[in-house]
């Protein structure tokens, strides 16, 4: 069974399959600890908290994926946030979709900006996004005024889109926000996967001479990343303000790292080239349990809390590192075996 | 423990009501050219805006030739970028600078460096725990008073009896950090017996980190009946967390908001009732008193009095709520519920 299970499956499965047994592990692990923590509570929690990070991880996926990073996504989140927000209290009558269209626009501008200088200018990523993560913060602080969106002026749509459901089953929600987040993310790994664009990001991350050799334009691909990142950090920003409402000059703060965290829990080689969206999805899911976990343990102080989660991200990617060897030992041992039987074959039939 | 307080603010009262009549209150001359920075926990806060608007009121009121800076942090680099610009200002050599400390006692050392300089440090909403290298604090309530307020307020929204929790802002933040503890001794009199405190939580001053800490805290604790956030990030957030996941008639929020940030939540019953005091006001006082002290009237000695232009007179005081320091107090404050709100948020 497990043999065929190893068979079957190509290294990048397995090391999704692993991280779902290490988000096994951890469920079990706080529900051992934490008083009625097998609820549908908890599952709308991290649902609900987790859509903005998994659109924000799949965007820092793309970069990742083309051997680049982009630390800025916190301040695009928090811009966009207030800049759409900000648009919507003057004009409530907006249309939804053209207000999602705007927030995904704004992003994709910022993204522009990076991708010209990683891409065309030719510096690299961690600091360009380092500096563009201070510029776009300080240029929300010049735009804010020292004003904040506050609920009361923003359409009762956007208020009542977080708490909007799908398909509720008794007390469990599919809310639209983490059903949208899902369909972000299926939709993306098909792409990589089945289209011929797609898989130039992962020729580039993975070898970038090669990549040029192969005829492919690496400036191009790396662009297109960054702009697709901020576009997603753009959309992240949009549900980060529906879910909010509240958004001042410090929306978003952070966020890179996390997404960050994500995108290397779930699995993606931060030396680009290797990895799935998927798994990505698995990593946003993973830290956000266990951060929306470790505020519920008692056992653990505010002061601690950071730590503790450092700690068990490193765990995870740990645990999740040498259960993946074992299986690709496992896996190669059997082809190796089933070469060897059949070189023997060929041997014995001349 | 509350009685102590009440005979601490008593002791004060009968030290402000006799200071008057034993020193002359200082009138500021005009004119003088003192430079200032008012140095924000932060910049892109509102109230923190406000202050500015109070501060640059009183410039223009006294005349100063001088410059009167509005300069602060950006948001992710409170911390070390306080101490910075609290260097910066003592290079440059102003004479003031007006601090709503973020960084506890870390600003210690450059606080007393600027002293040494000759920049005198006056700290306002926020003031250095310990009180070195700091001239005055210009309190905007009696902290211990505030933690009356926040107890009473609970007190009503329970209706005498429950559990209790609190979302804070930075767990570095002294002026938060002061309320709390105000308010855990005002908890411990006999008419808030039955009122229980179950934690004290932090969301960073952070919308997202506050509205998460929200919700934990009420899976936490299913008995939970209120959640006071002493901040205006923290209480809106919360207030926020309650509406959406259609918990209001189970927790009220309440704590310190602003009026015009808090009217929806308090008209559709989330957020029933909160308090706050003026920022502008803050921001004009801690302008005269600073301006004061640069143009040597005031020396910043315990028991001197002094004319803030519109508000009247202020004298300087031992600050009560610390172990050493001084302060002036400002005061009062409004509670906010659905009959005033509205008004006060236009």
């Amino acid at each position: 069974m497990a043999a065929a299970v190893l068979d079957r499956f190509s290294p990048q499965a397995l090391r999704v399959l692993a991280l779902f047994v290490v988000l096994v592990l951890i469920v079990l692990f706080f529900g051992s600890q934490i008083d009625n923590y097998y609820s549908a509570r908890l599952f709308n929690r991290v649902s609900t908290s987790v859509a903005i990070m998994a659109i924000l991880a799949t965007g820092q996926a793309l970069v990742v994926l083309t051997r680049n990073i982009d630390l800025s996504v916190g301040s695009i989140v928090g811009f966009t946030a207030f800049a759409v927000g900000d648009v919507l209290s003057t004009y409530p009558g907006l249309h939804p979709l053209l207000a999602v269209a705007l927030a995904v626009a704004i992003g994709a501008g910022f993204g522009a900006f990076n991708g010209v200088l990683v891409a065309y200018a030719r510096i690299p990523a961690i600091i360009v996004t380092l500096g563009t993560l201070a510029l776009f913060r300080s240029l929300l602080v010049e735009y804010s005024d020292a004003k904040s969106i506050i609920t009361a002026n923003l359409p009762e749509w956007i208020l009542q889109l977080p708490r909007a459901n799908i398909v509720s089953f008794g007390d469990l929600d599919i809310r639209i926000t983490f059903f949208a987040a899902v369909i972000v993310v299926i939709t993306v790994h098909l792409a990589l996967t089945w289209l011929r664009t797609g898989r130039k990001f992962y020729a580039v991350g993975s070898n970038p001479e090669a990549a040029v050799m192969a005829g492919i334009n690496s400036t191009r691909i790396v662009f297109l990343a960054f702009v697709l990142c901020g576009a997603f950090a753009g959309l992240a920003g949009f549900f980060f303000l529906a879910r909010f409402g509240n958004i001042t000059v410090v929306a978003g703060l952070g966020f890179e790292l996390k997404s960050v965290a994500a995108v290397v829990v779930g699995g993606i080689n931060i030396f680009g080239g290797s990895g799935t969206v998927l798994g990505a999805l698995l990593g946003a899911i993973l830290v956000d349990l266990i951060d929306t976990s470790l505020v519920r343990w008692p056992l653990v102080s505010e002061f601690w809390r950071e730590a503790v989660l450092g700690f068990l991200i490193l765990g995870a990617v740990a645990i999740d590192a040498v259960l993946m060897r074992r299986l690709l030992a496992l896996r190669h041992a059997r082809m190796k075996d089933r070469r060897d039987k059949s070189v023997a074959q060929d041997g014995a039939t001349a | 423990m509350s009685k102590i307080i009440t005979s601490a603010i008593a002791a004060l009262m009968a030290a402000g009501l006799a200071a008057p009549a034993a020193a002359e209150s200082v009138m500021a001359e005009k004119g003088q050219s003192v430079d200032l920075t008012l140095l924000p926990k932060f910049l892109g806060i509102l109230v923190f805006d406000q202050a500015n608007e109070g501060a640059q009121e009183a410039h223009a009121e006294l005349e100063n030739p001088g410059e009167l800076l509005f300069v602060g942090p950006t948001p992710e680099n409170s911390v070390a970028g306080q101490i910075e610009i609290m260097t910066t200002s003592t290079t440059q050599g102003k004479d003031v600078v007006m601090l709503s400390n973020n960084a506890g006692d870390q600003i210690v050392p450059s606080a007393t460096a600027a002293q040494a300089a000759g920049t005198k440090v006056v700290t306002w909403d926020s003031p250095i725990p310990s009180g070195d290298g700091e001239s005055v604090f210009v309190a905007q309530v009696d902290f211990g008073s505030i933690g009356v307020v926040m107890a009473d307020m609970a007190h009503s929204l329970l209706g005498g009896s429950g559990q209790m929790a609190v979302l804070s802002a930075t767990p570095d933040a002294a002026n938060q950090n002061a309320w709390i503890a105000a308010m855990e001794d005002a908890l411990k009199g006999s008419k808030y017996a039955d009122i229980e405190l179950v934690d004290i939580v932090y969301g960073d001053d952070q919308s997202e980190v506050s509205y998460n800490r929200a919700l934990a805290l009420v899976d936490q604790y299913p008995d939970l009946g209120v959640i006071m956030a002493p901040t205006t990030v923290g209480i809106q957030a919360a207030a926020k967390a309650m509406q959406d996941e259609g918990l209001c008639d189970q927790v009220a929020v309440s704590g310190l908001g602003l009026p015009s940030e808090m009217v929806s939540y308090t008209l559709n019953g989330c957020a029933p009732e909160f308090a706050l005091w003026d920022f502008r006001d803050l921001g004009y006082l801690t302008y005269y008193t600073s301006y004061l002290l640069a143009t040597g009237a005031i020396k910043g000695e315990i028991g001197e009095t002094f004319d803030a232009g519109r508000m009247g007179e202020y004298t300087i005081e031992k600050d009560p709520t610390r172990d050493s320091g001084l302060r002036v107090l400002m005061g009062p404050f409004t509670v906010y519920n659905k009959d005033n709100v509205e008004a006060a948020a236009n």
